[in-house]
């Protein structure tokens, strides 16, 4: 087991680092200088002494090792470079904003799971009836929402049209808690529409799969009542692939709340992601991509982990 | 393939709307006339004008292609270059493998929306960048799937045939492995589309799909959002437009999955259990622990009625084993289902009793049932690996048998547990009860049945086919358990099986069944020394004696929903008579036994003078 979760860490520092690499080597390899496409403005051609200023601050001028080498011992003390825009420490905007991002895809998917275990595992007991169908229709429907088209009605219905909330922003916890928890329903509702379907169709699957297994009939022929065989033999296990499926799909969420938190101007990673996209600006870029990267693998490790305690055939895998 | 219809033409449609947009008379979807902004349905434009003046339905048509000509140019691309890629690592293996898939496995290290709009940065927004983001995104599905197919291509024997045959790989790529991957890229495919589709419009939402004053179905919502007061209906129309499009596109994909692999495709339907009262019920024989009479099941399949097990009794008294035999399909382990009461949903009893002391199992609601089941009448199944929980602890297993029918402490139970575990022998009981499933051997693991299955002293014990997935050493040792376990409680025990050499070693008296019928009951040593029904000799002759090659059975068991009209065993019997078939033979008494067959008297004048 030790071996086994050492192993599966060292795996996934390499995946880090591979990433880092390739974002790295991309941009510089992309055709365009940054200096100069940062002064250009209006079709005017640059300063050629401004661009090789910048070129100098921003280290551009050096060879590609020794920027690969600075990059890579940057990463390692946390540091992800300034954006060359206002020169702000690309971590500080990182650190701010990701417990934001966090927060939204933690609320969506916590109703996800409340919402679609439920529901999913009791669709599998009542599969081929009228809820059964409504449920499944309803996840379909909500699958094929793209979760901008969502974000965007339900603000043109709560906000514009009921007035019950704000159309969006932010206001942090501590400040006034009610405020806060009434401005993230709507985005966590919107970040847990797929969800909700996803896990809903994983779980009636897997409750389905598990009612026709033989340990199910043991348990009925131990005499066990019909709640415990459904809590601890059925769900418990089709709760593995529910969760595998889940970590999958907040996986792409990380990204996915981009849409979201433009939609309801919540101040997460994507402002700032947005606004150097369209200004070109590469650390800043970078610093984010690599951040929501390194997340990404990380949750994928911390789920590896979570089947190894959950399903102890994996762990002598 | 009729679930494709629907879906299909709805996609269909949408496609021959967009590649129609040029031939419909719509007004230019990029002319503005400010003077009309947010005008309503006109004349000339039914859904009205947007937010400059442009024609609301013509932008939603051009939209459609803009969306789908990223969508389809995109998942075109992703689809060959992937399944060359595949094709290519999955047969030369080696580097090519290596360099096909790792490169897959860092794209998948980057969110979706996120490595997008890495490639918008560098390459600035535009149709022809979405192309390729979408391209790269969609990439490692395909050479995945195509991996995956190629390599368990590699391993039929028609594929190795080709290539012993001295094809060339290129050759045997493309005419033995692509048809075959045909079904899951198609499926691949269309999931690429609809999935294009999303992104497509999510990222001119944002302002770096599709660039204005193009029209894109994104770009219509983003820009709606603004006046999303004055006109809602020009929000309502791109959203509703965009979730259908990917509705049809996503049930599209789905049938196409069910098409391809008909194994997810949804089940037969099932039907509540509906018990009919048994009729008037001789009275129970007074010393019979388990006592089944005229038990019949039935199952209504497409082909009408069948009925598995037709008219069986039996009886077992306390201390006594009863085997019953016959080949897969003779309806034995449906007797022994009925009596748990665990009868799969579609089985229902049609008739008859199976009295446990006294009491009708049959008649029993589920609760009583629940009572029973585990306490005075327990079962142990064939496969112990798939009939043990993967995720809970054996002694926790065998605990959890305990506190369902008699409440105590957990830690007493866990300790009457690990008691039960030295009981049925297994070594080292302590530290085995903190062991999982699939760290024990398979003989272990039906010692931990057994032993879950005696937790609370039951009257009787079913065990269905316990040794038959075991070696035949771990066999002996599992029979001698629960012989022994029978002597010293006095349990009934009814021993479920196809091996008559286990019969032999085990039962004292013995049931045949064939065809979901009793042919032949009696006391072991009486049937074995002298079997009256043709089946039984037959079944004894199978068994493999010395260096004597056994015989067959010619045929097989008839399917329950095509029984031979007169005895069951006709068609396959070798001393079948006319009178076999005219009239199915009744279960008579002869000899102090039970026998279905017309021709006892007969085949024992016989041979008794031959």
């Amino acid at each position: 087991m030790l071996v086994w979760t050492v192993r599966r860490i060292l795996v996934s520092l390499v995946l880090i680092w591979i990433v880092a690499t390739v974002i790295f080597t991309v941009i510089h390899l992309v055709p365009g200088d940054p200096a100069e496409l940062l002064l250009s403005s209006g079709g005017m051609a640059p300063d050629p002494a401004a661009v090789a200023e910048l070129r100098e601050r921003l280290g551009l001028d050096r060879p590609f090792l020794e920027q690969y080498g600075a990059f890579l011992s940057g990463l390692l003390r946390g540091d992800l470079g300034a954006s060359m825009i206002d020169e702000y420490p690309v971590i500080d905007e990182v650190l701010l904003r990701l417990p934001r991002t966090l927060e939204l895809i933690a609320a969506g998917a916590i109703l996800a799971v409340l919402i679609g275990i439920p529901v999913g595992t009791q669709a599998a007991l009542r599969r081929g009836t009228v809820f059964d169908r409504a449920t499944s229709a309803t996840a379909a429907l909500l699958l094929a929402v793209p979760i901008f088209v969502v974000g965007t009605l339900l603000v043109l219905v709560f906000a514009q049209w009921l007035r019950w909330m704000p159309a969006g922003g932010y206001v942090p916890l501590a400040q006034d808690p009610w405020q806060h928890l009434t401005l993230l329903t709507m985005p966590a509702l919107a970040v847990a529409k797929g969800l909700v379907a996803v896990v809903f169709r994983m779980t009636r699957a897997a409750v389905l799969d598990s009612l026709s297994r033989d340990f199910v009939r043991t348990a009925r022929a131990k005499g066990l009542s019909p709640s415990r065989i459904l809590v601890h033999h059925v769900v418990r296990n089709a709760i593995i692939p529910v969760l595998t499926v889940l970590a999958l799909h907040m996986g792409t969420l990380l990204g996915g709340t981009v849409l979201v938190e433009y939609v309801f101007n919540w101040p997460g990673m994507s402002t700032p992601l947005l606004k150097a996209v369209e200004a070109r600006d590469y650390p800043m870029v970078v610093g984010i991509v690599l951040t929501i990267s390194v997340l990404f693998v990380a949750l994928n490790l911390v789920m590896d982990l979570v089947y190894a305690a959950l399903d102890p055939r994996i762990r002598h895998a | 393939m009729r679930r494709l219809a629907i879906p299909g033409a709805l996609v269909a449609a949408i496609v021959l709307v967009a590649l129609a947009a040029p031939i419909l008379g719509l007004p230019d979807p990029v002319q503005q006339d400010i003077a009309q902004r947010l005008s309503g349905p006109t004349a000339g434009s039914p859904l009205g004008r947007d937010e400059f003046g442009r024609d609301v339905l013509s932008r939603l048509i051009w939209g459609a292609r803009a969306s789908l000509t990223v969508a389809f140019a995109s998942a075109a691309i992703a689809c060959a270059l992937g399944t060359l890629l595949g094709l290519l690592g999955g047969w030369f293996r080696g580097l090519g493998e290596l360099l096909a898939l790792r490169s897959m496995d860092i794209v998948l290290c980057f969110p979706p929306i996120l490595l997008a709009l890495l490639v918008v940065t560098l390459l600035g927004p535009g149709s022809g960048t979405l192309i390729l983001v979408l391209a790269i995104l969609f990439l490692p599905g395909f050479v995945r799937v195509t991996y995956a197919e190629v390599l368990s291509a590699r391993s039929h024997d028609y594929v190795e045939a080709v290539r012993a045959l001295g094809a060339g790989p290129l050759r045997i790529l493309i005419v033995t492995v692509l048809p075959n991957v045909a079904g899951p890229i198609l499926v691949q495919l269309s999931l690429a589309v609809a999935a294009a589709v999303v992104l497509e419009s999510g990222l001119s939402f944002l302002g770096l799909g599709v660039v204005p004053p193009e029209p894109s179905w994104g770009l219509m919502i983003r820009g709606a959002r603004a006046t999303m007061a004055q006109a809602p209906l020009l929000l309502l129309w791109p959203c509703a437009v965009l979730t259908f499009t990917i509705l049809a596109m996503n049930l599209l994909c789905d049938a196409l999955r069910d098409w391809v692999d008909p194994r997810t495709a949804s089940a037969v339907r099932l039907r509540a259990i509906d018990r009919v009262l048994p009729g008037l019920l001789p009275p129970a024989r007074a010393d019979a622990v388990l006592q089944v009479d005229r038990l019949t099941v039935e199952i209504d399949t497409p082909a009408g009625v069948i009925r598995p097990v037709d008219d069986v009794s039996f009886a077992v008294r306390a201390g006594e084993t009863v085997a019953i035999v016959g080949e897969s399909g003779s309806g034995k382990s449906l007797t022994a289902a009925s009596v748990m009461g665990l009868l799969p949903p579609a089985a229902r009893i049609a008739q008859g009793a199976a009295l446990l002391d006294g009491t009708d199992l049959l008649r029993l609601d589920e609760a009583a049932l629940r009572r029973l089941r585990g306490g005075a009448m327990a079962m142990v199944f064939q496969d112990p690996m798939s009939s043990l929980n993967p995720v809970h602890r054996t002694g926790d297993q065998v605990a959890e048998a305990i506190l369902a029918h008699r409440p105590m402490p957990r830690a007493a139970a866990r300790r009457e547990a690990v008691g039960l575990f030295r009981r049925v022998g297994i070594a080292d009981p302590e530290r085995r009860a903190n062991a999982f499933p699939h760290e024990m051997s398979g003989g272990m693991r039906q010692r931990v049945m057994i032993a879950m299955a005696i937790a609370n002293n039951p009257r009787l014990l079913i065990a269905d086919e316990p040794t038959t997935a075991l070696d035949v050493t771990v066999q002996a040792q599992i029979l001698d358990l629960l012989a022994d376990l029978r002597r010293e409680t006095g349990m009934a025990l009814v021993f479920i099986t196809h091996n008559l050499g286990v019969v032999a070693e085990i039962a004292d008296r013995v049931v045949v069944m064939y065809a979901g019928q009793v042919v032949e009951q009696g006391e072991t040593e009486a049937v074995f020394a002298r079997p009256l029904h043709p089946y039984t000799r037959a079944l004894l002759a199978a068994v493999p004696e010395g260096d004597e090659k056994p015989a067959g059975i010619p045929g097989v068991v008839p399917p329950p929903h095509a029984l031979p009209p007169g005895c069951r065993f006709a068609p396959r019997c070798p001393h079948a008579a006319p009178a076999c078939e005219a009239a199915a033979p009744s279960l008579e008494s002869y000899d102090g036994r039970l026998v279905r067959c017309v021709r006892v008297a007969a085949w024992l004048r016989e041979t008794a003078s031959a």
